[in-house]
């Protein structure tokens, strides 16, 4: 029998990953990816507890919004990731630094 | 009053007022014109003299033996005591005035063509002009304490006209020497203005004197201290204005001004304002200080005669000899010879006047000899001059008329007033014992002795070969006596040399005019032996020591005295009087001025130093405490604010991760800070 906890612990540890992911990796299309997966740690999360509300099943019903935006998002970030190519030849987050004071 | 016989006087006031300020507006204006080399500043100053001189003769014939005129007008008040200015013109102020014209106005003329290449043409002129001001003003003023102002008036445009060169170092010694001697005299004039002043209480020179006061009784008036201090004060601005023996070191040296004004101011009218202050002090003097005044008249013709045997530069001989001739004219006051004294000062302000514009011409030409061919001479030794009789025939008889007229030979007009003095001088002497004697004996002595360095002069320039040839065979001679603006004075004064102008009788003194106008007129009577034989032998001798003088330099016959003798040298360093007042006056002077230059610089600037220090250490402990404390408290604050700001900045890298992370380890933190406490 797999329980509410199991998919929560899947859920953590595919947030974590999606972190760790974030934090380290060098390249903007990476930290896309982590933040891919920590999006759909979170819609894990909504679809477990999707089956406390099976009338109007919310939790489903969220988790495709949440894709849907997630596809937005995800297009606008890649815009944006080969407009920072363009201008700077590199897309190490840690290189493009030109806002700092 | 009688109004209507004033109404003459009044415009005689009038027309000498205008005479003596008309000068000054000449002055006023040339200051006042553009460009230093203006033409327009000769001609407004010819004007001016031409029409003073005009004028002048007027009132000369108005007042000559008339009675005097006298106008005053109130100057200013202190207290009780009020002070007048006017003029004053009797016989003696109207007489000076027409000659101070008389001689400036063919002076002026000749000035415009002896400075017509100079750089500061309009300056002269100002600068003569304002003499003419001067002079004329201290020849008609009648308050003592005008007098005294004119006099440094007088004294202060000779000045800037010695030092109208002032770029040669000798000009501006001459300037200074001449300037620091007469502050001797204005003390002198001024101690005893103010000691007549405080017997008598009136400035007016026409109460204290005109008023037919005789010498011994003004003297008898003042009590005996005051009365020789006045007299020493006064004769101390007699010597230093008219060059007498301790104070006469000025006048040679003087010849360093341009020629023209030598010839006018010290020649003929400004060394003369000496014996016209004598002859205007004249009753303060008691008997015994006029034989002290003879003696040393009669010792300063002496001295200076004998010096001017041996100098060979052509202006230093003719300053001599008019200290000699001033001498004469001083001791002739001395003596009494009132009269003759002034007579002496016209006719010799005429002759030496015109041998200083000879003189002039002369040097002139040598001058453009000396650029021409760029020899290396002093165009004003004679010894480089000679011959010149051939090349500028007019000169030469004008200097001819004017030596002679210096020697007194008979028809000149230096006959009529030497030969006055002289057999005065023997009459006064008359009874008085031997060392009387030897005043008249000195006067004889230095007429001859003037007869010798007189020919010597003109056998040098005038007579022989013209020496530079010798140096430069090359050279050609074309000068001349110079256009009209030479030719017409020289003529002019040769005239006024001659014996016409003052009597119509040419050998006997006694016949000229000019007696008439004094009142102190002794020795006109031919009561005695004198005025027969001493003309006669003055003048047998003169002319033998003229021919001596000729055998001497003209024949080239052995000089009288060996150049390496002991008399030789004492004339020729003009006896030592320079040097030795360079040992005991000028060192003394300059080590009393050094000391007080060390005292002031060492001592009264050491303690103002020592201030000084001190308070610059305070301001330096100040800064020290400013710069450290205060500004360290600041600097301190501000480094501080700096390093938290360095601190806080590290956070601010750009770098999206890192700020990430910051934001999961706060968070994590709080929440461990949460689930511990």
């Amino acid at each position: 029998m797999i329980n509410l906890s199991d998919f929560l612990v899947v859920s953590a540890g595919l947030f974590c990953t999606g972190l760790f992911i974030i934090l380290t990796k060098r390249n903007a299309i990476q930290v896309l990816i982590g933040i891919e997966l920590m999006l759909n740690a979170a819609n894990l999360n909504l679809v477990a507890f999707g089956r406390y509300d099976k009338i109007a099943n919310g939790g489903q019903m969220f988790t495709l919004f949440s894709i849907t935006l997630a596809a937005a998002t995800t297009a606008v970030a890649l815009a944006i990731i080969l407009n920072v190519y363009k201008r700077y030849k590199t897309i190490d987050p840690d290189k493009i630094d030109s806002l700092k004071d | 009053m009688e109004t209507l016989p004033q109404q003459p006087g009044i415009l005689t006031i009038q027309l000498a007022l205008i005479a003596v300020l008309l000068p000054l507006l000449a002055a006023v204006i040339n200051a006042f014109l553009r460009g230093k080399t203006n033409k327009a500043a000769g001609w407004v100053s010819n004007l001016a003299i031409l029409g003073t001189c005009l004028l002048s003769v007027t009132v000369f014939f108005k007042v000559w033996n008339h009675t005097e005129v006298h106008q005053q007008w109130l100057w200013f008040t202190v207290g009780d005591m009020e002070f007048h200015a006017g003029v004053l013109l009797n016989n003696l102020s109207a007489l000076m005035l027409s000659l101070v014209s008389l001689i400036a106005l063919p002076v002026h003329l000749y000035s415009t063509a002896y400075m017509k290449g100079d750089g500061h043409y309009k300056r002269y002129f100002t600068y003569l002009s304002f003499f003419c001001f001067s002079m004329l003003a201290l020849v008609v003023t009648d308050n003592l304490f005008l007098f005294y102002a004119f006099w440094e008036l007088v004294g202060f445009s000779s000045y800037l006209l010695i030092g109208f060169w002032y770029t040669k170092p000798k000009a501006i010694l001459a300037n200074k020497k001449a300037f620091i001697i007469n502050r001797i005299g204005d003390i002198g004039l001024l101690t005893a203005i103010i000691l007549l002043y405080a017997q008598y209480h009136t400035s007016d020179i026409a109460q204290l004197f005109s008023n037919g006061t005789t010498g011994a009784a003004l003297a008898a008036q003042m009590s005996g201290n005051a009365q020789w201090i006045a007299c020493i004060g006064l004769f101390l601005a007699v010597a230093a204005k008219s060059a007498q023996f301790p104070l006469h070191t000025w006048l040679p040296d003087a010849m360093e001004g341009p020629t023209s004004i030598s010839a006018l101011i010290h020649a003929a009218t400004m060394v003369a304002a000496g014996v016209f202050l004598l002859g205007r002090f004249y009753p303060v003097f008691t008997p015994t200080e006029l034989t002290v005044l003879a003696v040393i008249g009669c010792f300063t013709a002496f001295m200076a005669a004998t010096i001017a045997l041996t100098q060979n530069d052509l202006k230093r001989i003719l300053a001599y000899s008019t200290i000699s001739q001033l001498g004469y004219m001083v001791m002739a006051m001395g003596i009494g010879a009132y009269a003759s004294s002034f007579f002496h000062l016209v006719t010799h302000a005429f002759f030496k006047c015109l041998l200083f514009l000879v003189a002039g011409i002369v040097i002139h030409e040598v001058q453009h000899i000396k650029d021409e061919y760029q020899l290396d001479i002093d165009p004003q030794n004679i010894l480089y001059m000679g011959g010149l009789r051939k090349k500028m025939p007019l000169t030469f008889i004008a200097c001819i008329i004017a030596g002679f007229a210096l020697i007194g030979l008979p028809f000149t007009s230096g006959y009529l007033s030497k030969d006055s003095i002289l057999i005065q001088s023997f009459e006064w002497a008359e009874g008085k014992g031997l060392l009387h004697e030897l005043i008249p004996v000195g006067a004889l002595v230095t007429s001859w002795l003037t007869a010798f360095y007189v020919t010597r002069l003109i056998v040098k320039v005038f007579f022989g070969e013209f020496r530079l040839m010798e140096f430069d065979p090359n050279i050609k001679l074309h000068i001349s006596d110079g256009n009209w603006q030479y030719r017409v004075p020289i003529m002019l004064l040769a005239i006024c040399c001659l014996f016409p102008l003052f009597s119509y009788n040419p050998v006997l003194y006694e016949k000229a005019w000019l007696f008439n106008g004094f009142p102190l007129i002794t020795g006109l009577d031919r009561v005695n032996i004198y005025h027969t034989i001493i003309p006669v032998l003055v003048n047998i001798a003169a002319i033998l020591v003229m021919y001596w003088a000729w055998a001497v330099y003209m024949k080239k016959k052995a000089l009288p005295l060996p150049e390496t003798g002991f008399l030789f040298r004492f004339s020729y360093h003009q006896w030592y009087i320079d040097e030795l007042y360079e040992r005991m006056i000028v060192k003394p002077v300059m080590a009393l001025s050094g000391l007080a230059r060390w005292t002031d610089r060492n001592i009264i600037d050491g303690f103002i130093h020592l201030l000084a220090n001190i308070g610059i250490a305070g301001a330096k402990i100040a800064e020290w405490l400013d710069r450290n404390i205060i500004d360290g408290l600041l600097h301190w604050l501000a480094s501080l604010v700096l390093a938290i700001g360095n601190f806080a900045r590290r956070f601010q890298n750009g770098r999206v991760q890192y700020y990430l992370f910051s934001m999961i380890a706060v968070i994590l933190a709080i929440f461990i800070f949460k689930t511990l406490f």
